[in-house]
Order: C-alpha cells, then structure tokens, then sequence
C-alpha cells in the first residue's frame, strides 16, 4: 500500500470515530443529558386519570339496604387495536358471551366512556367465561377481565320486588353531553358515573365518593409513560340514609299494584261493561309528625338493575315508549292528578274560615243543584237529605260542596276582592297546594287554578282577542268544580298527603322528605336531615276541625261512609276520604286520603289510581292494604 | 528431506494457513448483534403481529432463517480466495444489472418503493445485494488500473456506479442509492482519486441532487420527509411524514439511562413508532434498553467498523484494501443515517440498521460482506 493510500484509510478512520462519537453524544443528549427533558416536554402532555370511586349506599330508616356497590367481573377490550383484530376480538368475544355483536361493537365506540382507558364492553360474566378468556389470551389480544363496582339492589332481591322504590332511588349513569360543563366545575371528569334520577340524583355530592386522581405523562396516542405524576388520595362515598322503610314499601308497592289489577277486571260502570284501564298509580305513606316519607310507591315500575353497567338499547327504549307509560316517572311526586272529593279537605276548612256555612247549618241535599245554566249531581245521586259538615264528609255530598264553590263565586263576582272571592284558592296554598312542598326529590308544584291562572291560559291557547276574553272568564262552573277538586286543579299525591297530614297535626304543614341522616361508613360520624316545617296554618278547633275529623273517621266506620265496606274489618281506627274525581272523555281518577290511628295521627296514606273508578273501588282498598301491612310488620315476607 | 508436493496439499495447506488467521472479533461480532437483533424484534413487533393477527413469533423465526442462510453464505465466501472473486468482477456486475432491471417489470411495491421480487412467501431485494457487488466490481476496476486513475478511468469507474444507482434510484429507493454512492466515492478516493477530482465529483453529486430536486425526480414524500428533519415544516402541516420522527425520538427520550427494561417500554410495546422491526428498531434498543443498551450496540458497531478498517490497513494486495474500505463505508453509512434518523439528526430514509433490523436480503447481504472481509483478513500472509 502506498503512503498516500495509508494517510488516507488513516482520514477514513478518523472520520468514522467522528460519525461514531456523534452518535453516542447525540444518544446520550437524549436519553440522560438536558435535551432529554426537552424532548419529552415537546411529546408527552400531562392527563389526570380517576380511578373508580366507591360509591356510598342507600339503606332505609332501618338500616336495611336498598342500593350498595357490588363487584361486577367485566370484559374490557384495549382502545389501540388495528380494525381487522377488533373486528376477530369483538366476534370471538360475542360467541364466547353469547351477546349480540353490535351491542358490543357499541358500547367500545361509546363516548361516554373515558378514552384513556380500555373499552368495557360487556359487565358481569360468568366465572366460566373469565377463564375462558384468560385460558386463551392469545386469541382474545387487548381483551381484560377487570372487577368494577356497579349498583346492586339488594332490598329488592330479598323482597322478590324488582321495581322496589324504582322511581324514588333513582339510577347512575355517565354524565350526559349536555351537563358536562356543569360538572367539570364540580371537578368531574368526561365518563364519570353519576346519579341522574331519585336520590342517586339529589344526594349526589355525598353519595359519589372523591375519586382518586392520578396525573401522568401520556404521548400523543393517549399511552402512558413513565410513572405518575401526582397521585391524590381519594375517599369513599357517605351512606345516605332513607326515611323509607322496605317493608312498608313494600307492601305499598303490592297493594298497589294488586289494586290496579283488581280494578282491571272491574266495568267501568253500569252503563260501560269494558273494564277500568287503571292506567297509573302512586301511593304515598307519611309521616304525619315529621314530614319523612315511609313509602313511595309508583305504578308502571320497573327493575333498576336494568340500568346496572349500562342500560341495554332494548331496555331504553322500552322505557321510553308510550306502551311503558312513563315507568321512570316518580308519580307520587311528580304525577298531576284531579284530588275529587278528598279535595273537600279544602273547601271544608275555607268554608267556615270565609263564613260561607256554618259547621252545623243543616243543609239541604236534593241530588243535584243549577248553578249558572249547569246542573251539578252527587256523584251517586244518593246522598239526600239535611247535612251539616261532619255528615257532608262522611256522605260525600257533592251538592252541599258546590254550593260553597258557588258562595264563593258569588263573593268574588260582588268584590273582585281575593278575599274573600278566592278564599278556597288561598286554603289550598296555605294547605301547600300549588307549589312545591320543599321535597328533596324533583316534583311538580300541581296547579291551583284562579281567575288570573285561567286569563293567563286562554291568551296562551287563543289568537283571537274575542276568544282570549270569552274563554278567559271565571266562571262560577270553574270555582265549583275547584269545591271538589275537579276541572283545572292538579295536586300530586305527595301534596295531597302532605295537606292531610297538616289538618292531622294540627296545623304544623311540614316539609316531605325521603332522606333521613348522611353517614360516613368509615368515621360513623352522621348528620341528621331535618328540614324545618313550612309553616303553621291555625284550624278552627272549637267546631271546624273536630266535626270534620268526625266527618273523616265516619266515611270509615259509619255505614253510610263511603268507604264503609272497603275498611270492613280493619281494627285500627282510620280517618279518611274517598275522591272520585271526573276526567274528561275517561273513568274517573280514584282517591283514597287517609291518617291513622284516627285518635293520635301518626301515618298518613294517600292512593291515587287514574282511570281507576270510584274511590272506594279502587284506592280505598289499596290503602286498606297498607294500612294492615303497617300494623303487621311481619306480614311482609323478606 | 524430498519434498513432494502436489496442487491439492498446496491448497489444504494454504486453506489451514487461512483458517489460522481468521479473525475471530470479527466472526463473532455479526453473529452477536443478529441475536440482540433477533431479541429486539421480537420486543418491537408485539403490537406488530396483534394488529395483523400474526403469530408472536412470526418475524423473529423469518429472521432467524434469514440469520441461518447469512452465516451460510458469510463462510462460503470465506472459503473462496478472494483473489479470485476480484478477478470475476466484471461478471459479479454483468450478473446484478438484469437482476436490478428485472425487479422494475416483476417487482412489488412496499414503502413507497419498487424494489422487491416476490418468491412465493419470501420476498427478495436485490438492491441489497447490488451494494455488494457494486463494492467489489469498483475495487476490481480500480485495483487493475492502480496508481493509474486518469480521468477517463475515473469515468469508467463512476459510470460503473452509476448504472447501478441509477436503476436503484428507479426502484424509488433513495436511501439504498446514496449508500452505494458513499460507497463507491470511498474507494475511489482510497484507490488514488486526485484532489481535484474529489472536488469536481463533490460538486457533481451536489448539483445532481440540487437537480432532481428542482425538477421533481425526488417523490414527495421524501422531500417531505427532509423538510420535516430540516425542521421546516409544522407538525401539525405535516403530520404523516413528521410522525415516524417524532416518535422515533420520543421512544428513545422515554428509555432514559438504563432503559424501562426489555418488553417493558410502553411506546413499544403498543406500537407507537411504526415500522419499528424493520428501519426503526434502534427505537426499542432506545426505550427498553436504554441509554446502556443504545451505547453498548454502537460500540459493537463501532468495534466492527474497527476491525473492517484494520483490514483495511492489513491487506496483502490492494484489491483488499479497497474491498474492506467500500464495505466499511457501507456499514458505517448506514449505521449513521439508520440510528441518526431515529435520533433526528438525519432525514427519514429506508435504510436498514445492520444485523439489526427486520429484512431477509439486507442480513444475508450483510452477512456476504462481513465474509468477504474475514476472507480479506486470513488470506493476509498467503
């Protein structure tokens, strides 16, 4: 080799150790060196990830549970894989589950789940099929088996009551699109399970417990890297206690649902032999002391666990079509129903207060009056004779109640004066009526309807200014139908029941509700749910109230009550009333309004069943039925 | 003591001489990065082989055949004197022109380039192969016409190359070509190239480069690819062809100093830099091995390049010298521009890391060129 070859294999060599050496400089800049940091900072962004947070349980006032965090074994199908292996994992995993593809196929691509982590595509597998998948990891590539926490209903497995306080407990799901911005403020993150109905909705903030947030890096692919960030601790969520108690729920929930059945089989009249539809129903047991609900009960229900790891398509949509006839709805809070004859409750007290009729003033009840050019009947037509208050109430009189709807209308024509003209609308607010009662559920404040209402309505419905007057008037019709709770007035059950529980305390009119303490289940600290009363009506307790108490005990206990024969054999004494409240073009709405034991109140029942018929057809049976299954505890199985 | 002797105990003898002086470094080099390779693989092709619903270790068995056939073909060439090789070099380059046209007509498409022939379920490269031959055939031409490199020569030689990078180049390989231009501008300056002639073919290549730029021979997307390294280009402008490099780096920032432990790297593991087994397998050595592992590689390659230089000063003719120089540059070249593009201090280019990287024709090539070396160094003394 010549010399000037060698110093040119020497250049050769000097200019490889220089390719090498920059190289392993560049190797180490990024890997230990300070281009390190940089390189990451300019890829890697920082996510928070919450784990699953326990969720607190819903037991009732006697600490039985109705609602408790269970472990569910589920299928979790990784976010990262290529389409054709998606396509393989998905129907293998179909077979094996024997679950329709596309209800897999959905639940991945769903949005509401967080996109940081695995799909879950399928909640509680069997034991059999977790082996299976793990046993054959290499067909099933991405595919999880992971414990989750998912609600569990246990009261309504021990009860054999699948629909148990459905509609008051309410169910969990991801947050909806359109409350996301709500409670990010609240520190939630997109996918989160919270309540969004009945109690998981309105004891949210201490039912859902601080879930534990860990911040990593992830790349631009949503990957991990490294370890965490910043870990905070989360803590579990409080126990809320129920003011409900399950057996008594329980036995609401049967009687009423056996009346709607009983009532089915039943004609609509003697004229209609197609039998009663029976549509809905609620049932409301209070507390006539204190305010707290011991039963809620709801006709058409429906099982929660339907909404357990995700509702089905099937089940969703069933719950939403007009056949389901509205089973989320919480009725006995929300429901609007016409009160009929319990609705006299009202008219009673207002009549005495605004000296219309003397308590005692013998009146004459021919079976039908004309009022205006309108012929009002009793509703059987049977109740003649001379009444005062106490036997109008047990007898149910129609006529001697529409004559005090038409004193008032005639006061109001003479005044224009609210008060006295409007003295039964002012009765029904201070007995609660039309407005909200201050419950911790959602519900609907019902309708009190009055001469501006009825204005209001007619300019909303009408275009022409001749109609909107005309049919705008208040007419004497409108407040003798408002005397028997019929026409335009809309009262939930709760309501209802919350005005007689007022007349049965005395007066207090207290504030309904379904919660009764928050308790930590790890401290055991607990705070108590007491909201204070609404206020104070003063009744007329020489003459009004106790001739009327009589009137309510009569309709139980005289033989001429209407609701005689229904409480046949019932040993507690009752106080109560019956309402059949007329329904344009339908049966009747049956009512049933009740405290007991008649003497020292401490219940009040209210059954409300549309399309059900007479009160004592329908309603009084069904709150006969819970009346007995709250005197004998032992009657309902568990 | 008579001594009679005949032509075969003349060759056994010098073959037993020859076995004597094989070097041992460099046997055992290659065969030591194909089994990180073979490892490395497998780590960079899980995600790989679940997308495709591919066997686990589908990729690594491919490469360890291909491994298996290299070692083969490395020892085959060390048997033959390379003296006679030398000699046959206008046949070796007669011989790869049709095999590089033919893969024009009958090739299949992968990456952007044409440069594969389908052989039922193996796939051949030639271009691979050609960096070889092309290595030899120069260093054939220039050793016949030593000291005697005139400018018409030089012609000859560089049209020599040339045909050959010209039809690589037709097969959209870019990457493959500027290898053999390395290659083939190494030996010649080894072989004697005057300085002004260094300076004129610098120039040459810059305008040639600067031209099939400004008329568009160079496709798209490698110029994307270059202006994505060069930093011109947004990321979010040019997301597709940035996304290999910034990944690429990303892999290896996240591997730190000792790495996050074989199979354990998250980027790796789910796939994050594409064509990770093949071009962008330095990324796993980066992220799983660190630091540790990512040096300890390029000091093996850095011992091997040692050793090939070393022959290169230790060659009983020139033809060796020149041999051991051209496959020098090969390696080197390509261990630069691979490792530096995942790294970001190259542009994006298809070119395999050797020994490494996933590719049947590319090992086996390897493997010839590393024999041809070892037959360089034991023939030495003979």
């Amino acid at each position: 080799m010549s010399d000037n070859s060698r110093v040119r294999v020497s250049i050769v060599g000097v200019v490889i150790v220089a390719l090498f050496a920059s190289l392993l400089a560049r190797l180490w800049f990024l890997q230990v060196g300070p281009d390190r940091t940089q390189d990451k900072l300019s890829l890697l962004t920082e996510r928070t990830i919450q784990t699953a947070s326990p969720r607190g349980e819903i037991v009732d006032r006697n600490g039985v549970v109705l609602v408790q965090d269970r472990l569910s074994w589920a299928v979790s199908v990784d976010r990262d894989l290529g389409p054709k292996t998606r396509v393989r994992v998905l129907g293998q995993l179909s077979e094996l589950l024997g679950r329709p593809y596309k209800d897999l196929l959905t639940a991945y691509q769903s949005k509401a789940q967080s996109p940081l982590l695995p799909a879950v595509v399928a909640h509680d597998i069997t034991v059999d099929q977790q082996i299976a998948i793990e046993e054959r990891a290499t067909d099933f590539p991405g595919v999880h088996v992971i414990g989750l926490t998912v609600r569990s209903y246990p009261a309504a497995d021990k009860f054999h009551d699948a629909g148990l306080a459905a509609q008051v407990l309410g169910y969990i799901g991801s947050i909806p699109a359109d409350q996301l911005n709500r409670y990010e403020k609240k520190g939630y993150q997109p996918g989160d399970t919270v309540g969004l109905d009945g109690v998981e909705a309105a004891y949210e903030s201490v039912l859902h417990g601080r879930p534990e947030r860990i911040t990593v890096n992830v790349d631009p692919r949503g990957l991990q890297v490294g370890a965490p960030v910043k870990v905070v601790p989360g803590s579990v969520g409080q126990t809320v206690r129920l003011t409900l108690d399950a057996r008594v729920q329980v036995a609401a929930e049967r009687a009423l649902d056996n009346g709607i059945q009983a009532a089915r089989k039943m004609p609509v009249s003697a004229t209609e032999p197609l039998p009663l539809k029976a549509t809905e129903g609620a049932v409301v047991v209070l507390d006539a002391q204190d305010g707290s609900v011991v039963a809620m009960a709801n006709y058409p229900s429906y099982p929660l666990k339907w909404w357990v790891g995700g509702i089905s398509e099937t089940d969703y949509s069933f719950l939403n079509s007009p056949l389901a006839n509205a089973p989320l709805l919480n009725r006995a809070s929300s429901g609007l129903f016409a009160p009929g004859s319990s609705f006299k409750l009202v008219t009673a007290l207002a009549m005495t207060k605004y000296n219309m009729r003397g308590a005692y003033f013998p009146f004459p009840d021919t079976g039908s009056v004309t009022i205006g050019n309108r012929v009002f009947k009793d509703d059987d037509g049977t109740a003649h004779g001379n009444f005062d208050l106490q036997r109008a109430i047990t007898v149910s009189s129609d006529v001697y109640f529409y004559t005090i709807g038409n004193s008032f209308w005639q006061a109001w024509n003479l005044t224009k004066q609210a008060i006295p003209g409007l003295g039964l609308q002012a009765e029904a607010r201070e007995l609660g009526f039309g407005a909200p009662t201050g419950f911790d559920l959602s519900e609907s404040p019902g309708r009190i309807p009055d001469p501006t209402w009825k204005q209001q309505f007619s300019n909303l419905i009408n275009k022409d200014p001749a109609a909107k007057l005309a049919n705008g008037q208040w007419y004497p019709g409108d407040e003798v139908n408002l005397a028997v709770g019929q026409g335009d007035v809309a009262v939930t059950p709760l309501q209802l029941a919350n005005a007689y529980a007022c007349f049965a305390n005395d007066g207090t009119l207290l504030t309904p509700h379904v919660g009764m303490g928050i308790e930590n289940p790890v401290t055991k600290a607990s705070k108590a749910i007491t909201p204070p009363p609404r206020g104070h009506v003063q009744f007329d307790d020489q003459v009004t109230r106790p001739l009327m108490e009589q009137g309510f005990k009569g309709v139980v206990s005289d033989p001429s009550g209407t609701a005689y024969n229904a409480f046949l054999g019932v040993n507690v004494p009752v106080a109560g009333k019956t309402g059949t409240a007329q329904v344009n073009g339908k049966a009747p709405t049956s009512v049933f309004a009740a405290y007991f034991p008649a003497d020292s109140p401490k219940y009040v029942v209210v059954a409300m069943v549309a399309q059900g018929g007479h009160g004592a057809q329908t309603a009084a049976p069904i709150v006969r039925q819970v009346i007995q299954a709250i005197e004998n505890p032992g009657a309902v199985a568990g | 003591m008579a001594t009679i002797t005949n032509a075969a105990t003349k060759r056994r003898d010098a073959s037993r001489a020859a076995i004597a002086h094989v070097d041992l470094v460099l046997l055992a080099l290659p065969a030591a990065i194909s089994a990180l390779g073979l490892l490395m693989i497998y780590d960079a092709s899980r995600a790989e082989t679940a997308n495709a619903g591919l066997s686990r270790l589908y990729y690594v068995e491919r490469q360890g055949v291909a491994v298996m056939i290299g070692v083969v073909a490395m020892l085959l060439i060390a048997t033959v004197d390379y003296r006679r090789i030398r000699d046959a070099w206008p046949l070796i380059y007669a011989a790869t022109i049709p095999l590089l046209l033919g893969v024009l007509v009958l090739g299949r498409a992968h990456g952007g380039a044409q440069a594969w022939y389908q052989l039922g379920p193996l796939q051949f490269q030639p271009s691979e192969v050609a960096k070889v031959a092309l290595v030899i055939a120069i260093a054939g031409y220039c050793h016949q016409h030593r000291g005697d490199l005139d400018a018409w020569r030089l012609a000859v030689a560089i049209a020599l190359a040339g045909a050959v990078m010209a039809i690589v180049y037709a097969q959209h390989d870019l990457g493959t070509t500027l290898v053999i231009m390395v290659c083939a501008g190494a030996v010649l300056v080894i072989a004697g190239l005057k300085p002004v002639h260094i300076v004129v073919l610098l120039a040459l290549a810059a305008t040639l480069v600067g031209a099939a730029v400004v008329t568009g021979k160079v496709q798209s997307y490698q110029q994307a690819r270059f202006q994505c390294f060069a930093g011109k280009t947004s990321v979010t402008q040019n997301k597709d062809q940035c996304y290999n490099a910034r990944h690429a780096v990303d892999a290896i920032a996240a591997g730190g100093l000792s790495g996050a432990g074989f199979g354990d790297g998250p980027l790796t593991r789910n796939g994050y830099v594409p064509e990770q087994h093949t071009d962008f397998i330095f990324t796993a050595v980066g992220e799983d091995l660190g630091f540790a592992g990512g040096a300890t590689l390029l000091m093996l390659y850095a011992l091997l390049a040692w050793r090939l230089w070393r022959i290169a000063l230790l060659s009983s003719d020139f033809f060796g010298t020149l041999l051991a120089i051209g496959i020098l540059a090969m390696f080197t070249i390509q261990i630069f521009e691979n490792v530096g593009m995942t790294m970001g201090i190259m542009p994006i280019t298809g070119i395999p890391l050797p020994f490494m990287s996933y590719g049947g024709s590319a090992v086996i090539a390897s493997f010839i060129a590393i024999g041809l070396a070892l037959n360089v160094h034991m023939r030495r003394f003979s």
